[in-house]
C-alpha cells in the first residue's frame, strides 16, 4: 500500500519527518472514533480520555518506525485496542487503583457534565433509555466480541483490516461479530421486537 | 439469491443499514422465504441501534492536551538522556582518571628504569676505563729508534763494513 492510496499514511510520513501540523490533522480526524472505541471498552470517560490521549502519544512516539504496510487506521486502532486491553488488565490487577483517583482535581477542568436543569422531551428520554440498554448489553459482551462489534462501526475498516487489528483470521472476526450480535439480540429482544429504534432528532 | 449473496448481504447489514438497492434484493429473497423476515427485521433494527449510538463525550481541548503531553514527554526524554550522559561520565570519568594515572605512572616508571639502566651502563664503562693501568710518559720513547733497530732481524750492513 502506498501513501497515494491512504492519505492518512501520507500525513503519517510527514509526522515521521517532524511535521506537527500533520499530526494535529490526524488527531482531529481520529480523536472521536478512537474515543468511542476506548470509552466503550472502559466505560469511564476520564480513563477513556487518558487512554485515548496515550494512543495518540504512542502514535507520535512510534512515528519514526512507521511503515506504509497497511492502512494508518488499522495501525491506530491496533494501538487503541492494545492500550484499552492493558488498562482493563491493569484494573483487574489493581481494582482500587483507578486512573481517575491518580489524577488531580486540576487535571479535570475539561470534563463535560450533563446539564441536569434541561428537561429532555419524552422521545429523547425513550431513545436515551434504549441507547443505554444497548450500551449496557455491549459492555457485558466479552472483550474481543465487543471490540469486533465496535470496529464494525468504523466504515473505513474492511473485515480484513479488522482481522489485523484483532490479530485473528477473517473467519474468526466474522464469527466474533456473529456471536456478539446474537448475544445482543437475545439481551435486547423486547426492544428489537417493538422496533422503537428511531432517533428523535 | 444464493447463500453466498445472502451472507454478503448479512455482512453488509452488520456494518450499516442496507441501501435501497440492497433492500430490494433482500425483499425479493424474503418474499420467497418469509420465515426469515422476522430475523432480518431484528438484525436490521440492531444495526440501526448500534449505528445510532451517540459519540462518547470528548473534551474540546483534547488535541491541545495530546500536543501538550507530547511536549512533556519530549522534555522528559531530553532530561533522561541528559541524565544518562552525566551518569555515563560519572561512571567512566573516575575509571578513565585511574587508568590515566596508572598509565602515566607506568610511563615514568619505565623511563626511570631505562635511565637507571643507562646510568649503570655508563658506570660500568667508566669502571672498565679506570681499571686500565696508566700510560707511560714520553721520555720512555727517547731511545725508541735504537731499540727498534735492535729488534730488527736484518744484518747491520754498515756495522759489518766497519768491523771488516
Amino acid at each position: 500500500m502506498s501513501s497515494e492510496h491512504d492519505p492518512d499514511a501520507a500525513l503519517m510520513m510527514r509526522v515521521k519527518e517532524g511535521d506537527m501540523a500533520a499530526f494535529t490533522e490526524l488527531v482531529d480526524k481520529y480523536k472521536q472514533p478512537v474515543m468511542n472505541l476506548v470509552y466503550r471498552m472502559l466505560r469511564d470517560v476520564t480513563e477513556a480520555e487518558d487512554v485515548a490521549q496515550n494512543v495518540f502519544v504512542q502514535v507520535h512516539r512510534s512515528a519514526y518506525r512507521y511503515q506504509i504496510s497497511s492502512k494508518f487506521s488499522t495501525w491506530l486502532f491496533t494501538i487503541a485496542r492494545n492500550l484499552s486491553l492493558n488498562e482493563i488488565r491493569r484494573r483487574s490487577r489493581h481494582p482500587a487503583d483507578s486512573m481517575e483517583a491518580a489524577s488531580s482535581e486540576q487535571d479535570q477542568p475539561w470534563h463535560q457534565y450533563q446539564d441536569m436543569k434541561a428537561t429532555p422531551p419524552p422521545d429523547k428520554l425513550l431513545y436515551g433509555e434504549l441507547e443505554q440498554k444497548i450500551e449496557d448489553a455491549l459492555s457485558e459482551l466479552p472483550e474481543n466480541q465487543r471490540i469486533a462489534l465496535l470496529l464494525c462501526r468504523q466504515e473505513e475498516l474492511s473485515y480484513e483490516e479488522m482481522a489485523n487489528v484483532l490479530g485473528c483470521s477473517l473467519s474468526a472476526v466474522k464469527s466474533l461479530i456473529h456471536r456478539g450480535r446474537e448475544t445482543l439480540k437475545q439481551k435486547l429482544k423486547p426492544y428489537l421486537q417493538t422496533g422503537v429504534w428511531h432517533d428523535p432528532q | 439469491m444464493n447463500d453466498q449473496e445472502k451472507d454478503q448481504l448479512r455482512e453488509l447489514n452488520w456494518r450499516r443499514p442496507l441501501n435501497p438497492e440492497e433492500q430490494a434484493q433482500l425483499q425479493v429473497w424474503l418474499e420467497a422465504d418469509s420465515e426469515k423476515r422476522a430475523d432480518w427485521e431484528v438484525e436490521a433494527r440492531l444495526t440501526e441501534g448500534l449505528s445510532q449510538l451517540t459519540d462518547a463525550p470528548l473534551a474540546s481541548n483534547f488535541t491541545a492536551r495530546v500536543l501538550k503531553a507530547i511536549e512533556r514527554e519530549e522534555a522528559a526524554d531530553a532530561r533522561r538522556s541528559r541524565r544518562a550522559r552525566v551518569a555515563w561520565w560519572l561512571r567512566w570519568l573516575p575509571r578513565a582518571a585511574f587508568a590515566a594515572l596508572i598509565g602515566t605512572g607506568g610511563f615514568f616508571a619505565a623511563q626511570q628504569l631505562y635511565l637507571a639502566r643507562v646510568r649503570a651502563d655508563i658506570r660500568t664503562s667508566v669502571e672498565v676505563v679506570s681499571s686500565v693501568p696508566s700510560m707511560p710518559g714520553p721520555e720512555i720513547l727517547e731511545d725508541f729508534d735504537a731499540i727498534r733497530a735492535l729488534s730488527s732481524s736484518e744484518a747491520d750492513e754498515k756495522l759489518l763494513t766497519l768491523l771488516q
